[in-house]
């Protein structure tokens, strides 16, 4: 790919996908600034990797594979200043929410937040609606593992939601 | 809440949140420029002191000793000679390993399955023990620089023992750490002693994200 391409290639790449970068930096950051810095790093190394790109890999995958690495590499060394303040409040710039959304948006985000660097990987994957064979041809693991997996975190999930209903 | 649910609350608050966020192009040509940089830039302080210290150490020593050996080799105690060389040849190993680590690690290619990948990082990471190991094979021939000929011809018998129990333990030691100083026995008392400093905290880490991932493995094969 000549420079001039790579320059535009990668300029229509971060834009289109800044969304997913900004996810992944939201599950393993909880400063602002921390987030900034850990997408930096994360466009980095899309810059790095863009020449060895294969076009037979959805771009999604390579930009998942790319972003989760980075964080969990950044959350190691930064785990100590990582932590998270969450209750966000939400800016309502769409259409009004329903009355309890913010509480359990917390709510999920919270339980996020206390899973393991790769348990968080594995459910943001499952709620960006990514399917048991992508996620793992992200994580390397195989689909019935990624299942099993899944299936745990979902069980502790779905707990806590109840025992949050019931208190 | 069922799967549906979640997966609604979870993509609408996040976009909710990403809607005021922009990719400036400035921002994006300079992170191009720094490209190169980075590599320096990532690296931590004390890395770079140590590593500036130990090439220090080894061309600075390295030089002292050539020109005794040159100029007075007839005169200087050839004990202290080839224990410097010695001490001197193993640091410049350990440096050099050194410089190759953290050029591997920040070569790595991030596109790589995450589970693969961030073993091949800790196992980077840990494999500095290995500098550790070679630095830990000096021991004996700091009990050895400063014996001399007079010390053989005149030294009593209750010197020989303690100096011979001295070097020997010194070098059983040594070869022992050499072989033992491994990740497999991080969860010794004896590691956790020697490594139980503030420096050594990310390498514990490491280690025990290493054994969670082997599980990870190992359940794969199950």
């Amino acid at each position: 790919m000549a420079k001039q391409n790579l320059h535009k290639t990668f300029h229509e790449i971060i834009e289109r996908h800044k969304g997913l970068l900004f996810k992944v930096a939201r599950t393993y950051c909880g400063k602002e600034e921390d987030r900034q810095d850990l997408i930096q790093e994360i466009r980095i190394q899309i810059w790095k990797s863009l020449p060895k790109y294969d076009a037979h890999f959805a771009i999604t995958t390579w930009l998942y594979r790319i972003s989760i690495n980075v964080a969990i590499s950044f959350y190691r060394k930064n785990r100590k200043s990582t932590h998270f303040p969450i209750a966000e409040k939400l800016p309502t710039v769409f259409d009004p929410l329903p009355n309890d959304f913010q509480e359990k948006f917390n709510l999920l985000e919270q339980f996020i937040v206390e899973l393991n660097e790769m348990d968080k990987a594995l459910i943001m994957l499952y709620l960006e609606d990514k399917s048991y064979l992508e996620i793992s041809e992200i994580m390397g693991i195989t689909i019935s593992n990624v299942g099993t997996k899944m299936g745990r975190i979902k069980e502790k999930l779905k707990k806590r939601f109840l025992n949050h209903k019931e208190n | 809440m069922n799967d549906t649910d979640l997966k609604y609350l979870w993509q609408t608050g996040n976009n909710q949140i990403a809607i005021g966020q922009t990719s400036d192009k400035t921002i994006m040509d300079n992170l191009i420029k720094r490209d190169i940089s980075h590599v320096l830039s990532s690296m931590k302080p004390i890395k770079i002191f140590t590593l500036i210290a130990g090439m220090l150490w080894v061309f600075g020593l390295g030089f002292v000793l050539i020109v005794l050996t040159i100029n007075t080799y007839e005169q200087v105690s050839l004990y202290f000679l080839y224990s410097a060389y010695f001490q001197v040849m193993l640091t410049a190993m350990a440096v050099i390993l050194y410089i190759f680590q953290l050029n591997t690690l920040n070569r790595i290619d991030f596109d790589k399955p995450v589970i693969i990948l961030q073993k091949k990082i800790i196992n980077l990471k840990i494999s500095t023990l290995k500098v550790t190991r070679i630095l830990m094979l000096q021991l004996p021939f700091w009990t050895t620089f400063y014996w001399s000929e007079s010390m053989f011809k005149n030294g009593t018998l209750a010197f020989f023992i303690i100096q011979g129990t001295v070097t020997l333990s010194f070098t059983y030691l040594a070869i022992w750490l050499y072989f033992n100083l491994t990740f497999e026995n991080a969860d010794k008392w004896w590691f956790k002693l020697l490594l139980n400093g503030k420096e050594w905290e990310p390498l514990m880490t490491s280690i025990g994200i290493l054994n969670d991932l082997e599980e990870e493995v190992i359940s794969e094969k199950d």
